[in-house]
């Protein structure tokens, strides 16, 4: 159910004296419970994809469906509740409030969406149990590795169960196990619970966990195939 | 300080625009309030000693020693004309005029009140007081003039008499005598002053003699200065003058008006407060925006200290940093204040109900504040000098800084 | 897709983000709490000690007056001559003055005079009093320091000021002699013992005012049972209003009646510019405040423009944003006027037995105070003071919440 459809998405950037070109007529459909892969070098339109589809940012022209909705119409106040009640995000650093501890992190957007004290700090626990930070929840960011921080970053797009996740250079900080771990969390979570994911990275270890690759280069999709993944129990 | 240094502190003062902007303004609206409230206040100040010593004391007077303290009759000088002119000669100045004073009971046709009456040389009066001038009925006394007098307004309200009218006061001589006399009212004058315009009467100092035996002796010769900075020195010139005389004491403005130094001191006491807790919530601003840009630039400081940079250079770096915001809000503040104190200075400063302040203080009822170089810079300078204090503990910081550390940080 | 209505994130959660918020930078915060209670503490410091200068000189320009309401003949204060006398008061009028609304009432005779000693005349303002009445309305049995008051309504001695016996060279007990005259503007002269010797705050007053029996006087001044005035006092002279309306309505068309801010109008202008000085300060303060605030806000807000933008990314309305940033402001600005007021409280207090600034005494008697300074911290000072730096701190922490707000999550992300 959950498909997003991009039509004809253009964007163009300024900087300096220079236009960027940021998405160049990308057309693409990723369905409910799809494991994508954006990848690319540096300037190649992934990230720009990826805030389009969140609503961070709009285009220039194009159409983005997501559920029959047009995405790229929503004002700022239904956008902002889209983004809390469908979509995680999870970025490739200073992903939390620095002043809140990692269960408040979590409980957050609970918070926002108003659900019960109780039941929000249930689910708080039982999502950081299941990433693996139990007895971590009372540190504050600062005093959390970066992959922890990452695996609190993962707990609060998910806790929700949103339809989606989009998560940008999500291991571009972390060591190599950390990415690991990082990536099979997400796997999982993909299987289990049917969350779309959509991961933009360089990241040749993280592309292989994808389902379905897409290739970008200077705002254009050039490749866009399906492979099969490597198994989420390794590391 | 070397050229590099001021262009390095001035570039690093606009990385935050609207922060050095929102400092400097706090700057800009203090000093310009100081500017024009200090203006004002000098303005209203010479104002209020201007009109209240031109109004009758002088700056200056000769008294026999007790009369400040004890006015009665006995307390005199003799030969109080030729002392006066003796002053006008050797001091090169007219405002000098001798005069004397006694109490009566004046008494009209059905009323009768209890009065002041001075004797004053008429021709020297008018140099030293404002009432000759302020005859808003009649004339003033003329130099040949005996059984003639002046009268403040409300005296002749109560009195209910004008012009041409006749009037008997009774009083005691020098020499414990009757004193008594018909004189005619030529002239009525309005000081605004109350306690003036109701008790006070003036004769020429010949009639006064004669009427009130005095033979030659008077108790005062008042002096008008020309301006109000040249009293002090005037005064020690009369005093090596008059140094062989018996009882007599040369007395400044602030000794025979007590009450206005001290109005004017009390005012002054409150208006500094003012003042100072202005300066420090200044100086807290220019605090708190220093020590963001010393803390927010740690790394960039552990960088040029790792260069070989001293943390006595980096805090010469804070400093002049400051100095130019100070600066600026010097500069800046000072030319706003000035603008909008000139405006006022001619179009005249004014609120509603000061009318009745006004009367009291002897001001008019329009303020005009006097812009001069003092009040111009003395504000917006303790300002300055406030927030280069304010900058010497983000400055101090900086000899804490270790450069691995620093660079580490975030 | 769930439901897309208006969201909001409760208020204890807001609360404890911006409180943390607020302590992060906790030196920039200091010194921002610093400025806030240095300046609130001067604002209401100040105003409690000009409040407390101007009801001295307010009470003492009442007790000159004296009283709240005066009644008298018309043309007596522009004539203030025996003849401009009136009657005692009778009828209506008698019955609203005894009436148990009225605090104290007094009739009093006040013509010019003269008094002589065996060596010095002086002018003055002769008064004849009721004793007892007269205490409570202006205060000058209490302020006898030598001898005593007068007794009685016919009691035959004189109350003199010091400084006048000392112009007269006279003293307690000796013989003096007051010279006025009667409505037929024959002189009507009389000896007087001087029974008591009073110091007034103000030294002017010393000189001038004379007190003797009311009943002596009528019968020097041969006008039976006449008086010059009656005075009334209620209990406190900012709200006389009810009282100054009753007694007008019984006082006969005949005769003049003024409150006091009528009577002189020095003291209504204090009491006003005292309001408007109240709040001119307090403003100015707050000015000054107001760019260090905005400053330390605008701080905060670039400091976390990569975490607003999160925070907007998770789907946090920009209006939230907002009050999350008011609120960080409105809690800084209640600790400061905390600390502010109790600053205020702490040093106002030990000063409310009286400041002695006798060192400008004559300066404060020109301006009509005295020279004990008894500052006074009144609520309605307090509140007026902290309402003003809450709204206004309020509406000027608008601008930089409104300007987190309108963070582009895309670029407050990525921004460095």
């Amino acid at each position: 159910m959950s498909s997003i459809r991009c039509i004809q998405l253009c964007k163009t950037f300024r900087q300096g004296d220079e236009i960027i070109t940021g998405l160049d007529n990308v057309d693409i459909v990723i369905d409910e419970g799809e494991f994508v892969c954006l990848s690319g070098p540096s300037g190649s339109g992934k990230t720009t994809l990826l805030n389009a589809i969140g609503g961070l940012d709009t285009p220039d022209s194009g159409e983005i469906h997501m559920d029959g909705i047009r995405v790229d119409q929503l004002a700022k106040g239904p956008l902002a509740d889209m983004r809390l009640h469908n979509i995680g995000f999870v970025f490739q650093a200073y992903n939390l409030i620095p002043v809140l501890t990692a269960q408040e992190n979590v409980e957050f957007v609970m918070q926002v969406q108003g659900v019960a004290a109780a039941e929000r700090a249930q689910k708080a626990r039982d999502i950081l149990k299941e990433v693996g930070l139990i007895g971590m929840e009372d540190r504050k960011p600062a005093q959390l590795s970066g992959g922890q921080q990452q695996r609190v970053a993962v707990a609060r797009a998910i806790v929700s169960q949103p339809k989606l996740v989009l998560a940008d250079e999500p291991t571009a900080n972390l060591d190599t196990v950390a990415s690991s771990k990082l990536m099979n969390l997400f796997s999982q979570l993909n299987q289990n619970y049917n969350i779309t994911f959509i991961i933009a990275t360089h990241d040749k270890r993280v592309m292989s966990y994808a389902k379905r690759l897409i290739k970008m280069q200077d705002g254009k999709i050039i490749s866009d195939e399906m492979q099969t993944p490597v198994s989420g129990d390794e590391g | 300080m070397s050229n590099v240094s001021l262009r390095l502190a001035w570039r690093n003062l606009w990385r935050h625009k609207r922060r050095t902007w929102l400092t400097v303004g706090a700057m800009i609206f203090s000093n310009s309030l100081l500017v024009f409230s200090i203006s004002l206040q000098f303005g209203s100040y010479e104002m209020m000693i201007d009109n209240t010593l031109q109004a009758f004391s002088g700056h200056i007077q000769l008294q026999h020693e007790q009369y400040l303290d004890d006015p009665k009759m006995r307390h005199n000088l003799p030969n109080i004309v030729t002392t006066a002119k003796r002053l006008r000669n050797e001091l090169k100045l007219e405002n000098i005029g001798a005069r004397a004073a006694g109490f009566a009971l004046a008494s009209s046709r059905d009323r009768s009140y209890g009065i002041q009456i001075l004797g004053v040389e008429p021709l020297y009066e008018s140099r030293i007081s404002s009432i000759p001038g302020l005859i808003k009925e009649g004339q003033f006394l003329q130099q040949d003039s005996y059984d003639e007098i002046v009268i403040g307004s409300i005296l002749a309200r109560n009195l209910k008499i004008t012009i041409g009218d006749e009037l008997t006061f009774i009083g005691s001589g020098l020499d414990n005598s009757f004193a008594a006399g018909v004189v005619r009212v030529v002239g009525i004058f309005e000081s605004g002053i109350a306690d003036l315009d109701r008790s006070m009467a003036e004769v020429s100092l010949a009639y006064f003699d004669d009427s009130f035996a005095m033979r030659g002796k008077g108790h005062s010769i008042a002096i008008r200065a020309n301006n109000i900075e040249a009293v002090t020195n005037l005064q020690i010139r009369i005093e090596a003058l008059v140094d062989n005389q018996n009882h007599l004491a040369v007395r400044h403005w602030e000794e025979l008006q007590p009450g206005l130094k001290q109005a004017i001191q009390a005012d002054m006491t409150s208006a500094w407060f003012m003042y100072i807790v202005l300066i420090i919530l200044v100086a807290f601003s220019v605090l708190n925006t220093q020590l963001m840009s010393v803390l927010e630039r740690t790394r960039e400081f552990g960088t040029m200290m790792a260069l070989g940079l001293k943390p006595s250079n980096l805090s010469r770096l804070v400093v002049v940093e400051t100095s130019l915001m100070a600066g600026l809000g010097l500069l800046l503040g000072i030319a706003v204040g000035f603008v909008i104190t000139w405006y006022l200075s001619i179009v005249g400063f004014y609120y509603p109900g000061m009318e009745e302040m006004a009367v009291k203080f002897n001001l008019p009822d329009r303020m005009y504040p006097e812009v001069s170089l003092i009040s111009l810079t003395l504000g917006p300078g303790i300002v300055a000098f406030g927030s280069l204090v304010a900058s010497i503990y983000p400055a101090t910081r900086l000899y804490r800084l270790l450069p691995i550390e620093a660079m580490r940080a975030v | 897709m769930k439901g897309i209505g208006t969201i909001n994130l409760p208020f204890r959660a807001m609360l404890v983000l911006s409180w943390r918020n607020l302590w992060r930078n906790h030196r920039r915060t200091m010194i921002m709490l610093a400025a806030i209670s240095v300046g609130v503490w001067a604002m209401i410091f100040m105003t409690a000690l000009m409040r407390g200068m101007v009801d001295d000189m307010l009470r003492q320009g009442i007790q000159n007056l004296p009283g709240h309401i005066q009644i008298h003949h018309p043309d007596f204060r522009n004539d203030p001559s025996i003849v401009n006398s009136i009657d005692a008061p009778s009828g209506d009028l008698l019955n609203a003055l005894n009436d148990p609304s009225t605090k104290a009432w007094s009739t009093r005779i006040k013509v010019p005079a003269i008094i002589a000693s065996e060596r010095e005349t002086r002018g003055i303002n002769l008064l004849g009093i009721e004793p007892e009445a007269e205490t409570i309305i202006s205060g000058i049995g209490g302020q006898i320091i030598e001898g005593r008051f007068l007794l009685d309504r016919h009691d035959k001695g004189l109350v003199i000021g010091a400084k006048l016996a000392e112009r007269l060279e006279t003293r307690l007990g000796k013989r003096v002699v007051v010279i006025s005259q009667d409505p037929e503007n024959n002189i009507a002269e009389r000896g007087f013992k001087v029974v008591g010797i009073y110091k007034a705050k103000m030294p002017g007053l010393e000189e001038f005012n004379v007190y003797a029996a009311l009943g002596t006087l009528q019968t020097l001044l041969k006008i039976g049972n006449q008086i010059s005035e009656i005075t009334i006092v209620d209990d406190d002279f900012r709200d006389i209003e009810v009282l100054y309306q009753n007694i007008k309505q019984a006082t006969p068309e005949n005769l003049e009646i003024k409150a006091w801010y009528e009577l002189d109008a020095y003291l209504k202008y204090m009491l006003n510019m005292m309001d408007g000085f109240v709040l001119v300060w307090v403003i100015i303060i707050f000015l000054a405040l107001s760019f260090g605030l905005v400053n330390t806000l605008v701080m905060a807000v670039f400091e976390r423009v990569r975490e607003i933008g999160l925070i907007q990314a998770l789907g946090m309305r920009p209006g939230m944003i907002v009050y999350q940033i008011l609120l960080e402001s409105l809690l800084l600005l209640l600790i400061g006027l905390g600390i502010g007021n109790l600053l205020a409280i702490i040093t106002v207090k030990p000063l409310e037995s009286g400041l002695d600034i006798s060192i400008v005494a004559e300066g404060l008697a020109m301006m009509g105070a005295s020279s004990m300074l008894y500052p006074s911290l009144t609520a309605s000072d307090m509140i007026l003071a902290n309402t003003v730096v809450i709204i206004l701190g309020i509406l000027t922490s608008i601008l930089p919440a409104w300007r987190a707000a309108k963070l582009d999550p895309v670029q407050a992300i990525n921004s460095t």
